[in-house]
């Protein structure tokens, strides 16, 4: 059901719930959680504003609130970091948004198990930050580190840039306690265990509410597993003079079998030229450097080092030229902090454009990355033939595991969202549209890392996932009968009667 | 210390990098100001503020690598060992 007011009675009941202070309606309390940094429409930005911003302080806080939402039949949007890239915390129908910033505390450190119990609206710099005092890690390092908060990665089942080495979200996050649209709580995890890693009991329901962008409820409270803090990190970079070499070269490191890999990347010729006019670690370099590799290593000391000479001798051999330490370990420091990135396109002519950074992703197999990374940049040509308001900024493509076998591949695109219109609006969601249609075309899935319940790719998900796509319909309307959690994503009002 | 604001307002002279970007302090880049016309304008610094950003960038770069591991092993010694 849509509803674009909320009553008197609704307020007064909230406000019971959680207090005053804690329910918010202000103008700039609701724009300021409209939007996330994915793609956009600031023309529109009006359509996207919640009704009212709600921020519960507990588990049982979040559960009334949604009994609550449920009776009354009002849409609810979960919104943690909301650094997210697929519009996962952007209200489609107005309603409740809860901001579950509050829930930020470290309720229990197990250092015999190494775990630890966190509410969900908790940073994971700020968390380690907490653990080094005990030289240990929780090593989730999306993009978003400094500003991305643990229950946002769980409803995203997020990607890190160290998983290659730890895992993903959906590998570090143990078990959580789960709100569901009926406000009832339950907890999951491998069986139900909180500090299990592995069970064989029952359905594994973790991963079913992990990656669901808060279309089945609001994860409240994670047990985390945690890792020895790193002693020593490897991060070089290389210089090739060709694509097809560091191509090569990135598939040789990651099969290379080194036990302390974390991941490669591999950096293609649009990129460099992007990082050329805008990066001061890449302005001064020759033009002979047309694409660029780099690795990351954690461990012990003495790992960590014969790890990296067998990865140096690879790329030495693969006709790598190493950019020196400075480079290196400037450029994956900052890795870990790419929104903090300044942003600034061109124009055809050349011009400074204020642009923001607007990353699609999806997950190819390493045989397929040089075919998806012509039809990508195709595809990105056609928007910037069409128009200023775009640009391309080159393709990354970040191993997904320690075998080599599939990368996050993603395209930068800088979008001049101040001058979006209809028109340019409108080719965004179709060049996104092809986008997707072209990792499927190769085998791959729409996304590694980000979600695809966006226009324009959303499209697809049905042709992605077949018959698994009904299911996803079943599973949503037995546990929310009424739609009230995150309506309008990811196609799901197909499961109550719109049209497919 | 001494501070003349017309000193901290004249920076140095630019020498063009590429054919987008100068250079004016050692390792520090511009985009090339004949690019900064129309849509973004350049901005008046002081050297000193200039030279804060850049530092501070470098510090927090260099936070982060503590903040994930203890040390951080040198690729140019790796392979010097190697070719040596």
């Amino acid at each position: 059901m849509t509803v674009t007011a909320l009553s008197d009675p609704v307020l007064g009941e909230l406000r019971q719930i959680l207090g005053d202070e804690h329910v918010l309606t202000g103008k700039a309390d609701r724009l300021n959680r409209a939007r996330v940094p994915a793609p956009f429409p600031v023309h529109r930005w009006a359509e996207r504003l919640p009704d009212l911003v709600v921020m519960p302080g507990s588990t049982e806080e979040v559960a009334e609130v949604l009994k609550l939402a449920n009776r009354l039949r009002v849409p609810v949007v979960p919104r943690d970091g909301g650094t997210g890239l697929t519009d996962g915390a952007v209200p489609l129908r107005g309603g409740i948004l809860v901001d579950v910033k509050r829930l930020n505390h470290i309720k229990d450190l197990d250092l015999d198990n190494r775990t630890c119990t966190v509410g969900t609206g908790i940073n994971a710099l700020k968390l380690n930050e907490r653990l080094a005092v005990h030289d240990l890690i929780y090593p989730d390092d999306p993009a978003s580190y400094p500003c991305s908060l643990v229950g946002g990665r769980i409803g995203t089942s997020g990607w890190s840039l160290i998983g290659s080495r730890y895992g993903h979200t959906r590998d570090l996050v143990l078990s959580f306690d789960h709100v569901l649209p009926s406000g009832q709580v339950i907890h999951v995890g491998d069986g139900i265990g909180r500090k299990i890693t592995k069970s064989s009991s029952g359905y594994q329901l973790k991963h079913l509410f992990m990656g669901h962008q808060g279309t089945l409820g609001i994860a409240t409270e994670a047990t985390l597993k945690l890792f020895p803090k790193p002693e020593a990190e490897f991060s070089p970079f290389w210089a090739f003079s060709d694509y097809a070499d560091a191509y090569r070269c990135v598939g040789l490191l990651a099969r290379a079998g080194v036990a302390t890999f974390a991941g490669a990347v591999l950096f293609d010729e649009w990129k460099v030229a992007y990082l050329r006019r805008d990066d001061e670690a890449y302005i001064p370099q020759p033009s002979s450097v047309k694409a660029l590799v780099c690795a990351a290593l954690y461990g012990y000391a003495d790992e960590v080092e014969a790890g990296g000479r067998r990865l140096m001798r690879i790329a030495r051999d693969a006709g790598a030229r190493y950019l020196g330490d400075e480079i290196s370990q400037g450029d994956w420091a900052a890795r870990h902090d790419r929104y903090a990135t300044p942003l600034h396109g061109r124009t055809k002519s050349g011009q400074v454009a204020p642009m923001s950074w607007h990353c699609e992703d999806a997950s190819i197999n390493y045989t397929n990355l040089p075919s998806v990374r012509l039809a990508w940049h195709e595809i990105a040509d056609r928007l910037r033939r069409e128009s200023d308001v775009f640009d391309d900024w080159g393709m990354f493509a970040y191993t997904n595991g320690a075998t080599g076998a599939d990368y996050l591949t993603e395209i930068d695109i800088g979008i001049w969202e101040q001058r979006l219109d209809d028109r340019t609006w409108a080719a965004w969601v179709r060049a996104k549209r092809d986008l997707a249609a072209v990792a499927l075309a190769h085998g791959g899935s729409i996304s590694a890392c980000h979600g695809s319940c966006r226009e324009g790719e959303v499209d697809l998900v049905p042709q992605e996932l077949g018959g698994g796509f009904e299911v996803m319909l079943q599973i949503k309307r037995a546990l929310d009968p009424h739609n009230i959690m995150n309506p309008g994503k990811y196609l799901l009002d197909q499961a109550y009667g719109a049209p497919s | 210390m001494k501070y003349r604001r017309s000193e901290e307002m004249s920076p140095p002279p630019a020498v063009p990098v590429t054919d987008v970007a100068i250079t004016r302090f050692e390792h520090v880049y511009e985009v090339a100001p004949e690019l900064m016309t129309e849509h973004v304008l350049q901005q008046e610094f002081p050297n000193w503020d200039t030279l804060r950003l850049v530092h501070s960038r470098a510090d927090h770069l260099a936070w982060m690598h503590r903040h994930f591991a203890h040390t951080v092993v040198s690729g140019e010694e790796l392979l010097h060992e190697l070719d040596g």
